[in-house]
């Protein structure tokens, strides 16, 4: 509850965190009642009605097929939700373990931080690229990708923490009274790692977004037909001055979501521990 | 800055020499942005539109088209044909010169199509005919035939696949495998300079041209390098290629979405041309493997559950860019016909489930394989497939890149339609489904004996009528569907002068400057 | 260095592997759709590709300790001069970037660190963090929207070599995609530079300085331009990263010819020596950056000691 209270209040303290807080907030219910929300079916083809300006009942217009923009900008949450959550579960999950783990248990960390460093040796959108031309494009495949590729990084960093961690009496003590090495670990390692872990989730969250839409923006994201934010921009680039709020709508969702994620995941680093504050980069 | 030293010809050293004496008027750079790098130059092996615009300007065969898209001299001079219709004699142009400085003779017009039609990728049409090709004289070709072969002419003048004429000495050897950039010397306007990868490829004029005469009408007639050097820079984006025309950084973009058309058109520092040759959408089935295999009736049915038009508007969108025309030759071509058309566009979602039915399809999916690396493709299958839905058909749409798509579609197993497009041809013996061994491998005997017949025969007349029965047998045994006529377009600086009205296949810019 | 060549032999071998893996054939792309199974299959052979792949990647690995990269299936080149037609503009990019990032960077982390908790510092990061959240392609369509077709200020695309007509002018082609660049990343160095300059101010040795009795505007001085230097060093790490990553995305938007660009057009067309070269390439730089930004950090700040 004190973990809470301290990010709360952190959060809260600080207007534009709020607002970004509401602004996620908001996301979240388009992205669980898009059905209630979105007024037509986000993949239904209307060629008569293509490239309407906004206007009821267009709210943000059509696109080239005829499909509203509005309906899908609210699938498109949905969307960003399924990519940001799933990536942050796929890099908290295997990075964070693997970080743990390697720290905690040094032979196994010797085998483990090598393939960690192979990873990071590639550039990660490079690394993106090859793994989705080779998996088929679609949402898991996407998912699983963005997560490797901040998997490696979360390796990195929760290994640093749980090194810091194993130094410290606490720890020791708790070695000394003859606690298992998973009572160690549970109890005594992993509560102090939960504040910063949630700071690189919403990190790993914004991160993913972008590097979603740039994978769908090249041809090598989410399947076209799926409405993303990053996919609308994608298919209507072209549009730019015939249809200008094709990419004003899609585009600005992006950011505003981005920011959010950065101003929140700023806003929590903030109240945690001072001793890993440094070790999260962020943005 | 640069770190390697680029690929310069040491024959820029001969140009400069020719160009030194010569003192042709100095035109500067000609910019024209392409949708990405052709694969290679090397006209024999390689089909890629990109190419042939690239190479048409350094590479010339025996004869090119004129501006009715009918065969005319471009390095022969003239020829003759024995009365058993099966020994052509072709004489050429004396004192053409390469861009090496060597003058071209019978030796090198017989390597050069004998590599094409070993390796060439559509020298075997003409060459399953051929006996021999000989050299009768110094300036003089003789082709011996197996059998009278009436698209000789068209074959050896279409230039994409096509038989470029090149030294003997660089076909010496020359396999399969694409020649080199070193070695892309042929008798064009302007010869290689340079190909920088990403950057751009350069071709710089060649002042020991010797043109052919005539007034210039499509391809034929007098040739003129107007520029000092034609750049072609990739420019895969298609925002920034029309961006960048319109801030002036290139004289000339290709391939631009219609829908852009009207803004473009009505703009005054741009100048659009009209492509005068309808490009196709086609999409081909399976007659090797599958539920589509030999089942025709099935395939009627999907072909009457489809309406073509609505596709066209989505993916092209302005009404003049396109037509639902179900003739595989656009009217006006002397190969147009309306055999079989009547079933181009039904759209008939009930009569379509009805055919089905009694064709015994049973909700088995059918596996449509398309690529968003043309959007036009895609955004047609999209279409489809929800026209399909509606008639009932189970379709289970699989968007590739390009290049998966090629790989899968020569593996029977791995598809039952797919889409692809079709460049305007000449002569519909070029168009990929007369060929057996292209995918969807549609080899009914219906065919072969048409098809026997339509290259035996050299009168036109016959030729068009046996052509139109085969046009519709293709809408009665469906082994590929027309999409639809496409008019693409391109963008020009209204600097640019003696640019026609619209290109005839690929844009020229011999006698264009500006 | 030595622990870095089984990372790198490593990591060649994966892409190796996952390049063959995608399906696609660099020949039947080569000969274009006209061309039948057949043909293709056969052109696949004369280029070896039909060969077993650990033999082709033994094959490789081969030429590659002796210097040679191969040669390029659709350029016909060695891989190696087609890596470096696409160096100069990769590494331009690259050098106008980081001068964007830290001539923004460095000042604006300063003076927020300064004034903290201050309207400046409170503006200058919540704008740099907005910047973050932008879309790299997005920005560079619009900037492109509004700086070159609408003002006709600087070019649109593309990018002329220094060597070619134009000279050093021509580095304005590369005006608008290094400022797409560099903005997502200047955020980076200005957090880095707040946050350091008020780490250290609270450090000891700052302390002991003044304690000896140095001048407080020295101290100031001297660990603002330290501060400086360390930021410097990262965002050489940060930029190199993002060239690779980043720059694929923004070369392709203003379709420059650079590394990144040329690796998603061969992976397209799966020029298979191409890629290996590029990722090899890479690879080695990344990680030679990185243990340079390391010395950098080690020599600069007393606090980092290199074991």
């Amino acid at each position: 509850m004190t973990l809470l209270g301290s990010i709360g209040s952190a959060v809260f303290g600080r207007w534009l965190a709020t607002t970004g807080l509401i602004w996620l907030a908001l996301v979240a219910i388009s992205a669980v009642a898009a059905p209630l929300i979105a007024p037509f079916d986000p993949l239904e083809i209307n060629p008569i009605e293509r490239l309407s300006e906004p206007a009821p009942p267009y709210l943000f217009g059509t696109d080239h097929f005829g499909r509203d923009t509005f309906s899908r900008a609210v699938y498109g949450a949905r969307m960003a939700s399924i990519i940001g959550c799933g990536s942050v579960l796929v890099a908290l999950f295997a990075g964070g373990l693997c970080g743990m783990l390697s720290a905690y248990f040094p032979q196994l960390g010797h085998v483990l931080m090598r393939v960690v460093d192979v990873l990071m040796a590639f550039p990660a959108l490079l690394l993106a690229l090859v793994l989705m031309t080779l998996l088929e494009r679609s949402v898991i495949n996407t998912v699983i990708v963005i997560g490797i590729v901040y998997a490696a990084t979360t390796a990195r960093i929760l290994y640093g923490m749980t090194l810091k961690l194993k130094g410290e009496v606490f720890v020791d003590a708790a070695i000394c009274t003859g606690a298992g090495h998973s009572s160690v670990l549970l109890r005594h390692i992993f509560p102090n790692l939960i504040s910063p872990l949630l700071v690189q989730a919403s990190f790993v969250f914004a991160f993913s977004q972008l590097q979603a839409a740039a994978l769908d923006f090249l041809g090598l994201g989410l399947p076209p037909e799926v409405p993303s934010w990053g996919n609308m921009l994608a298919e209507e680039r072209i549009y730019i001055t015939r249809a200008p709020w094709l990419l004003i709508f899609p585009g600005a969702l992006i950011i505003l979501t981005v920011f959010s994620l950065n101003l929140v995941g700023d806003a929590i680093r903030d109240a945690i521990d001072p001793r890993f504050r440094g070790d999260i980069a962020g943005v | 800055m640069k770190l390697f030293p680029k690929q310069k010809r040491n024959l820029l050293a001969f140009g400069a020499a020719i160009a030194m004496a010569g003192g042709a008027a100095a035109d500067g750079t000609f910019r024209y942005a392409t949708v990405g790098e052709p694969p290679s130059l090397d006209q024999h092996v390689v089909t890629s539109d990109l190419a042939t615009t690239i190479a048409h300007h350094m590479f010339e065969g025996l004869y090119t088209f004129d501006s009715s898209n009918s065969p005319r001299p471009l390095l022969a001079s003239g020829d003759s044909m024995s009365e058993d219709g099966k020994s052509i004699t072709i004489s050429l142009r004396e004192g053409v010169l390469f861009h090496n400085g060597d003058e071209m003779t019978s030796t090198d017009v017989v390597a050069s199509l004998r590599r094409w039609g070993e390796h060439g990728s559509r020298g075997g049409l003409l060459f399953a005919n051929v006996d021999s090709v000989s050299a009768s004289g110094d300036h003089e070709v003789t082709i011996q035939l197996s059998a009278p072969f009436g698209p000789w002419k068209n074959l050896l003048a279409f230039i994409n696949g096509g038989p470029a004429i090149h030294p003997a000495s660089v076909m010496e050897g020359s396999g399969k495998e694409p020649i080199a950039p070193q070695d892309y010397i042929g008798t064009g306007p302007y010869m290689f300079s340079e190909w920088v990868a990403n950057r751009h490829v350069e071709l710089v004029r060649f002042d020991g041209y010797v043109s052919p005469e005539g007034t210039p009408d499509g391809y034929a007639g007098q040739r003129s390098a107007e520029f000092d050097s034609l750049r072609f820079i990739p420019v895969p984006d298609v925002g920034t290629r029309v961006a960048g025309l319109k801030a002036g950084d290139y004289d000339y973009a290709e391939s631009i979405p219609g829908d852009l058309y009207a803004e473009l058109d009505a703009d005054e520092s741009v100048r659009t041309i009209l492509n005068g040759s309808p490009i196709f959408g086609l999409v081909f089935m399976n007659s090797r493997h599958g539920p589509l295999m030999e089942n025709f009736a099935l395939r009627r049915a999907i072909q009457a559950a489809l309406d073509k038009t609505a596709a066209l508007h989505v993916a092209i969108g302005p009404e003049g860019l396109w037509r639902a025309n179900g003739s595989f030759l656009p009217e006006g071509n002397v190969w147009y016909s309306e055999n079989g058309t009547g079933q181009f566009s039904l759209g008939d979602p009930d009569s379509s489930r009805a055919i089905a039915e009694e064709a015994g399809y049973d909700g088995d999916p059918i596996k449509f394989m398309v690529s968003t690396n043309y959007p036009f493709h895609y955004d047609s299958a999209v279409v489809y497939t929800k026209q399909l839905a509606q008639a009932g058909f189970n379709i289970d749409l699989q968007v590739y890149d390009w290049a998966t798509l090629i790989q899968k579609r020569a593996q029977p197993d791995q598809w039952d339609l797919f889409f692809t497009h079709h460049g305007f041809v000449p002569d519909p013996i070029l168009i990929s489904v007369m060929n057996d061994n292209y995918p969807g491998w549609w080899t009914t005997k219906e065919k072969a004996d048409l098809k026997s017949r339509f290259t035996m025969s050299s009168d036109p007349a016959e030729r068009q009528a046996i052509w139109s029965e085969i046009q519709g047998l293709i809408y009665e045994q469906v082994p590929t569907m027309k999409t639809g006529d496409v008019y693409t377009y391109n963008i020009a600086s209204p600097a640019l002068k003696g640019l026609g009205e619209a290109t005839l296949i690929w844009p020229h810019f011999w006698n264009v400057s500006k | 260095m030595l622990t870095l060549l089984p990372t790198l032999a490593a990591a060649s071998f994966l892409v190796f592997l996952f390049i063959h893996l995608i399906p696609g054939d660099p020949a039947a792309i080569l000969l274009g759709d006209a061309a039948t199974p057949e043909a293709a299959a056969a052109l696949s052979k004369e280029l070896g590709l039909d060969e077993p792949l650990l033999k082709q990647y033994a094959l490789w690995l081969g030429n590659v300790a002796q210097g040679d990269l191969g040669t390029s299936i659709f350029f016909q080149q060695p891989v190696l001069s087609v890596i470096g037609d696409g160096a100069e503009t990769s590494i331009l990019l690259a050098v106008m970037t980081m001068f964007w990032i830290i001539a923004f960077g460095v000042p604006v982390g300063v003076i927020s660190a300064i004034r903290r908790g201050s309207w400046i510092d409170q503006i200058s990061s919540g704008g740099a963090m907005l910047f973050a959240s932008v879309p790299t392609f997005w920005l560079g369509l619009y900037l492109i929207h509004i700086f070159s077709v609408g003002l006709g200020w600087f070019p649109s695309s593309g990018f002329p070599s220094i060597s070619d007509d134009g000279g050093l002018a021509n580095l304005r082609y590369l005006l608008l995609p290094s400022l797409t660049l560099a903005a997502p990343n200047a955020a980076l160095i200005i957090r880095l530079v707040r946050a350091s300059m008020l780490d250290v101010s609270r450090e000891d040795y700052v302390r002991t300085a003044r304690a000896k009795g140095l001048h407080p505007a020295r101290v100031a001085v001297r660990h603002v331009f330290r501060n400086a230097l360390i930021a410097v060093a990262a965002a050489f790490g940060f930029t190199f990263a993002a060239l690779v990553s980043e720059a694929v995305v923004t070369e392709t938007v203003f379709s420059l010819p650079g590394i990144g660009r040329l690796v998603v057009q061969s992976i397209l067309r799966r020029d298979y020596p191409v890629i290996q070269g590029v990722v090899l390439v890479v690879v080695v730089l990344y990680m030679a950056v990185n243990l340079l930004v390391d010395l950098a950090y080690a020599s600069l700040d007393p606090r980092v000691s290199l074991n």
